[in-house]
């Protein structure tokens, strides 16, 4: 209840901040130069996007305003290369290295283009060394991108402005902030210092994420003695104390047991429903991805290779159905092989993978030459089809040399 | 939804200095071992120089620097090596470990300014015991200064709030140093020598410059004083508190204008070369 107090008073103050926001907006499309035209002055331009502001003003669509010049989050053409020293094996090739480098390139995001709008729960799925952790990365502004753009909420995040780190938290679940030596508080109230949240909506703020958290009585212990599911608890609350508007999360549920992952699952789902915040998430397990996200966005490689719903991965990229047939008492089991793959055969029962396509054709071939008591046609487990699609390489420019996207170089 | 906020730092600061005192006094054992240890180091510095000072009336004819002016010279780098050691030295050292981590991002993320976050987010509370020495140690020898019949000192007002000006100055230099020297790890990705380094820096700025004012000594002293001020440090504030005659000579003013210019170069250079070095930074891959 609370909460949603809160989330409603927050709203209705944010309306001033739309002004502002929109000239941030300006000036970042000013200093992109994107308005050099010199026929198109950067003047007429301020001036027409200030009529739109106000026309919408009129017609008290401020939100309508903000969504038709951009979204919450845009992403174009990023990229992320590191240039990593290549090491050789042997003490000769070692101290050879130190005169002549060797340098190979990773590229871990290339070329990324995404939009989020506000108000969604997007998560990034894909295997290990996707870019996945780069991406948020460079979405939080802690490290610079090679190429491509990037605004979220209208700030450029490598710049770094204090306006835009108020309004966003990055928590990752393989490292901590807090102070190892001291109760979690402390750092609590360091936070609140460093973003300028007032006292009684810090306490207000605190009390009740460690109340959904129900974390209240570790509040007074040493961070170093709490364990795994409960710090990470304690590093959600930090990241959450400001309000953020954005949040970036980065597998928060790594290494938890089953009831603090479904536990951080409700959670966040209570949190962003009510609060109506942006999250992006990476998590490997896919129950998280299930329970939270209706978008899924996956990445191979440093490449968006999907977007969508989870439940639309297995449409695009499974092109079997499994089959489960049940037979007749006197049925004999035999020559399914030639319908496709057969997974197992249990008499009287026999389960088939077989071409999408060929489904229909086949299921009739089959009921027609045996005495099938039943019959399920289902779309492989998800888990399965999502390895699938890890297994696939990224671009598909590159199919046939998996390793082309680290180039060696001197 | 809020007017622009500027993070407040003196509360910021005040709540690290809280932090700290509670992470010592946890570990308080650790604490009073800490205390001794730079404690007796001390006392065995000043034991070596009492030791020199029964073989020497003075270091070199006519510097000016006898037993008591040099202890004064001694409590200054005292001071000065305390409040580096308590506020920078432990972030400093963290920072290299920071960037092999990957956990600057956490600093990165903060809408307050990053070099202020890391260079004071630990205060070593310990250096207080030497503080005090020092302090002991100060005041000791300007009472004997004050106190001698010939040529004694007058101790005036703006003679200490000029001492306590370069004192400050002194401080900022040395922290830019160090600050400079720890951003250099974001490039090296790991810089363990950083302690060492350090030290062999300061050694130098442990003594009266005229010492190196003569012979080889001159391109030392040049170096120390013009490149990297570290000589200026203590010699300033020092020079300024002990040797009051030398005050109006032409030598002192233009080394006590000489240290706010090179204490502001440094401050902005420092700045400068961390922010370059952020511009480097690629985060540990977790
Ligand atoms: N600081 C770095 N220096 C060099 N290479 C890096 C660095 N950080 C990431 N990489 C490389 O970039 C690629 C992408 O890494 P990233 O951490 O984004 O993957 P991820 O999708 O988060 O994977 P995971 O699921 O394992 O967390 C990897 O190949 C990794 O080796
Ligand atoms: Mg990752």
């Amino acid at each position: 209840m609370r909460i949603m107090a809160d989330s409603y008073a927050r709203r209705s103050r944010s309306s001033d901040s739309y002004f502002r926001r929109n000239k941030d907006f300006q000036t970042s499309l000013n200093g992109a130069g994107l308005y050099q035209n010199p026929v198109i002055s950067s003047n007429v331009v301020h001036v027409l996007v200030s009529l739109l502001g106000i026309l919408s003003l009129c017609a008290g669509q401020l939100p309508t305003y903000n969504r038709l010049l951009m979204s919450l989050i845009e992403i174009k053409n990023l990229a992320k290369t590191y240039r990593v020293y290549q090491k050789k094996e042997g003490l000769g090739a070692s101290l050879r290295g130190l005169f002549h480098r060797e340098y190979r390139e990773v590229q871990a995001v290339r070329g990324i283009n995404l939009r989020v709008e506000q108000g969604e729960f997007v998560a990034f799925l894909g295997p290990n060394g996707a870019g996945k952790t780069t991406t948020l990365k460079l979405l939080s502004g802690v490290i610079n991108p090679t190429e491509g753009s990037a605004t979220v909420m209208g700030h450029i995040p490598w710049k770094r402005e204090n306006p835009y780190r108020r309004r966003f938290a990055l928590v990752m679940g393989q490292k901590n902030q807090l102070w190892w030596d001291l109760p979690a508080q402390e750092s609590f109230r360091l936070h609140q210092q460093i973003y300028c949240v007032e006292p009684a909506r810090f306490q207000r703020t605190l009390d009740e994420l460690s109340e959904l958290l129900d974390v209240g009585n570790l509040m007074k212990q040493p961070v170093r003695e709490l364990s795994l599911g409960e710090r990470m608890k304690m590093e959600l609350i930090a990241a959450l104390l400001h309000s953020p508007e954005v949040l970036f999360l980065d597998e928060p549920t790594i290494g938890l047991d089953v009831v603090a992952q479904h536990k951080i699952q409700q959670f966040l789902k209570f949190y962003q429903e009510k609060r109506k915040i942006t999250i992006l998430l990476t998590s490997h397990y896919m129950k998280d991805v299930a329970a939270l996200c209706k978008r899924v966005v996956v990445i191979n490689q440093g490449q968006i290779q999907y977007d969508g719903s989870l439940t639309g991965i297995v449409d695009q990229f499974s092109g079997h159905k499994i089959v489960t047939l049940q037979f007749g008492k006197d049925d004999s089991i035999s020559g399914l092989e030639r319908f496709g793959e057969v997974l197992e055969i249990q008499p009287p029962k026999a389960k088939i993978r077989i071409e999408r396509t060929r489904v229909a054709k086949n299921l009739a071939t089959i009921l027609s030459d045996h005495s099938i008591e039943d019959v399920v046609v289902e779309d492989p487990p998800l888990e399965q089809v999502i390895a699938e699609v890890f297994a696939q390489v990224g671009g598909h420019e590159d199919q046939d040399n998996p390793d082309e996207h680290s180039r060696v170089m001197d | 939804m809020t007017t622009a906020k500027r993070a407040p730092y003196l509360q910021v600061f005040k709540t690290f200095l809280r932090n700290s005192l509670v992470r010592e006094m946890t570990f308080r054992s650790n604490f009073v071992i800490q205390c001794i240890s730079s404690l007796s180091w001390t006392v065995m510095n000043l034991g070596f120089y009492l030791l020199i000072f029964s073989h020497a009336d003075q270091i070199g004819p006519d510097t000016g620097w006898g037993k008591y002016e040099f202890f004064v010279f001694l409590s200054t780098t005292m001071f000065i090596n305390t409040f580096v050691q308590a506020f920078f030295m432990p972030n400093a050292q963290e920072f290299s470990e920071l960037i092999r981590r990957g956990n600057l991002d956490f600093a990165l993320l903060k809408p307050i300014d990053t070099q202020f976050l890391i260079s004071l987010s630990k205060v070593e509370w310990s250096a207080c015991a030497n503080f005090m020495a020092a302090g002991v140690l100060f005041i000791f020898s300007v009472w004997q200064l004050m106190a001698r019949p010939e040529n004694p000192l007058s101790l005036s007002w703006f003679a200490i709030v000029l001492y306590l000006f370069y004192l400050a100055c002194g401080v900022v230099i040395l922290y830019s140093l160090m600050i400079s020297l720890a951003a250099t790890s974001i490039w090296l990705g790991r810089n363990q020598s950083l302690y060492n380094f350090w030290f062999y820096i300061t050694n130098f700025a442990r003594y009266p410059m005229e010492i190196y004012q003569q012979g080889w000594g001159l391109p030392l002293w040049f170096l120390f004083t013009f490149i990297v001020p570290v000589l200026v440090v203590v010699n300033v504030p020092a020079r300024l508190m002990a040797q009051p005659v030398a005050e109006t000579s032409p030598s002192t003013t233009f080394l006590a204008v000489f240290a706010v210019v090179a204490t502001v170069g440094s401050f902005v250079a420092s700045r400068w070369i961390f922010t370059r070095a952020l511009l480097s930074y690629r985060s540990a891959s977790s």
